[in-house]
């Protein structure tokens, strides 16, 4: 089933997309060099962003007629550069859950997800102690534990080594299968793309539409 | 009581003696500020001059209409003042604080002349000096915590982007930021408060003890001003930043910064 759909697409007259279809319950990594709009593309899916021209869909509907709040909590993007609040990897949970106006999930909620994400850190240890691929990590498993429909990750790898790398992003596949979550991944890497895409959508410079 | 001493022009001159020292250590310490040292200098001399004169003239020839036209020009300068120093306000945010400052600072005015000291608004005596300091001190105020917010949500730019991308309301993002700025704007009067009287006799009690006023006629003039500059400060910024962040973002929820 078609997930997103995108039609003559235009980002302030500087990019401009393909034609494209995202589907749901599979993992999609969008390639390209820097400058093709990958990561602007993700603003578009979640409505952070609005084209300037051309037609997005979601779900068969325009991206437009869903409220715009309860979208982002179904289609939840991971930007390239986390933020975590100065406090223990618990009350980091908990401080975002507060934000999304949730319940505070359990510890041994909290341990799976960031058993998950390969950060089984304890929960008491400080955030800002940390390395950027920790922090990175760790943000993912609390947006993991939101339980969207859709995860957008923007190069959720950029700070991991090779090996880290792979684990990663095969546990969070494997663990979006069978949740039935679509997961779209902006890469660098082609050899993650080559290990773990269903689809891949390569963006160039100047397409004509 | 005698009213006070009329300054010999020869001895008020004096005074700029002082600025030479300011001038001799500013030099010896390589402070690169000696052009603003002079302009300043220069310009608070001019524009008191010309405020003598103005007042004095406004005094002679008492109109409603010099009230009125000295209000407006001062609560306009105030409104540019704030803008200057605060760039990068869209423009709808520059109406808000545009709005803000005049109708908190108008209502505090009228408020102040008319039921706390209860003479005729039109009073140039009266409304010109006190409304000076009233929107003197929102003006500030309101430069303080726009800077303060501007500066916390650049840097709080990714904490931001993060939590709007999870779904959360702008409203329940932006909301700590205005708080803390109101707080840092409305801070340095209340700290103001605590020295008064020990550290020293505030700038109007001390006018007024000069040209010989009672000092407890003078100390409820000075409770009132106080009470009433820290009424318009926590107004006007509330104001300024409670409708202004509303600016930050559109209908579909996507902030633009």
């Amino acid at each position: 089933m078609c997930l997103f759909k995108l039609e003559n697409v235009e980002y302030l007259d500087v990019i401009k997309y393909p034609d494209l279809k995202i589907s749901t319950g599979i993992t999609t990594f969008i390639c390209g060099d820097s400058g093709t709009g990958k990561s602007t593309l993700l603003s578009l899916l979640n409505n952070s962003k609005s084209p300037s021209k051309g037609y997005i869909s979601y779900l068969g509907k325009p991206i437009d007629d869903y409220d715009t709040i309860e979208h982002r909590k179904q289609v939840i993007l991971v930007n390239q550069s986390v933020y975590l609040f100065d406090m223990t990897v618990r009350e980091n949970f908990h401080e975002f859950y507060k934000y999304r106006e949730l319940q505070k999930p359990d510890d041994d909620k909290i341990k799976k997800y960031l058993k998950l994400c390969i950060a089984d850190f304890s929960l008491d240890a400080m955030c800002q102690n940390m390395s950027g691929g920790e922090r990175q990590r760790i943000f993912l498993a609390i947006c993991l534990s939101f339980m969207p429909k859709v995860i957008l990750l923007d190069e959720p790898t950029s700070a991991l080594d090779e090996k880290n790398a792979g684990k990663l992003i095969g546990n969070v596949k494997s663990y979006c299968t069978e949740n039935n979550i679509a997961l779209i991944i902006v890469s660098h890497s082609k050899q993650l793309a080559k290990q773990y895409a269903d689809d891949c959508i390569e963006l160039k410079k100047e397409v004509e539409a | 009581m005698n009213g006070v001493v009329k300054m010999n022009i020869w001895q008020f001159l004096l005074v700029y003696l002082l600025l030479v020292v300011v001038l001799v250590i500013m030099k010896s310490r390589k402070i690169n500020q000696i052009k603003l040292l002079f302009i300043a200098s220069l310009r608070m001399t001019v524009q008191l001059v010309l405020a003598g004169l103005v007042l004095t003239y406004i005094f002679e020839n008492p109109h409603p209409l010099f009230t009125v036209g000295y209000i407006v020009a001062m609560i306009s300068f105030a409104i540019y003042t704030v803008l200057s120093r605060n760039k990068g306000l869209n423009r709808k945010f520059k109406i808000v604080v545009g709005l803000s400052l005049s109708a908190t600072g108008l209502s505090i005015i009228l408020f102040f002349i008319l039921a706390v000291v209860g003479v005729n608004i039109f009073n140039a005596q009266y409304t010109i000096p006190i409304s000076g300091m009233i929107m003197g001190n929102a003006m500030t105020g309101v430069s303080l915590g726009l800077k303060t917010f501007n500066e916390n949500i650049k840097t709080g730019r990714n904490k931001i982007d993060v939590l709007i991308n999870m779904g959360v309301t702008p409203d329940r993002i932006l909301t700590p930021f205005v708080n803390t700025a109101l707080e840092t704007a409305i801070l340095p009067t209340l700290n103001s408060m605590l020295g008064m009287g020990i550290i020293s006799l505030p700038g109007m009690m001390t006018g007024q003890i000069l040209s010989g006023t009672l000092p407890m006629t003078a100390i409820l003039y000075q409770i009132s001003i106080i009470i009433a500059i820290s009424a318009v400060t926590c107004m006007a910024v509330f104001c300024s930043l409670y409708f202004g962040y509303r600016t930050l973002y559109n209908r579909k929820k996507q902030i633009s910064i």
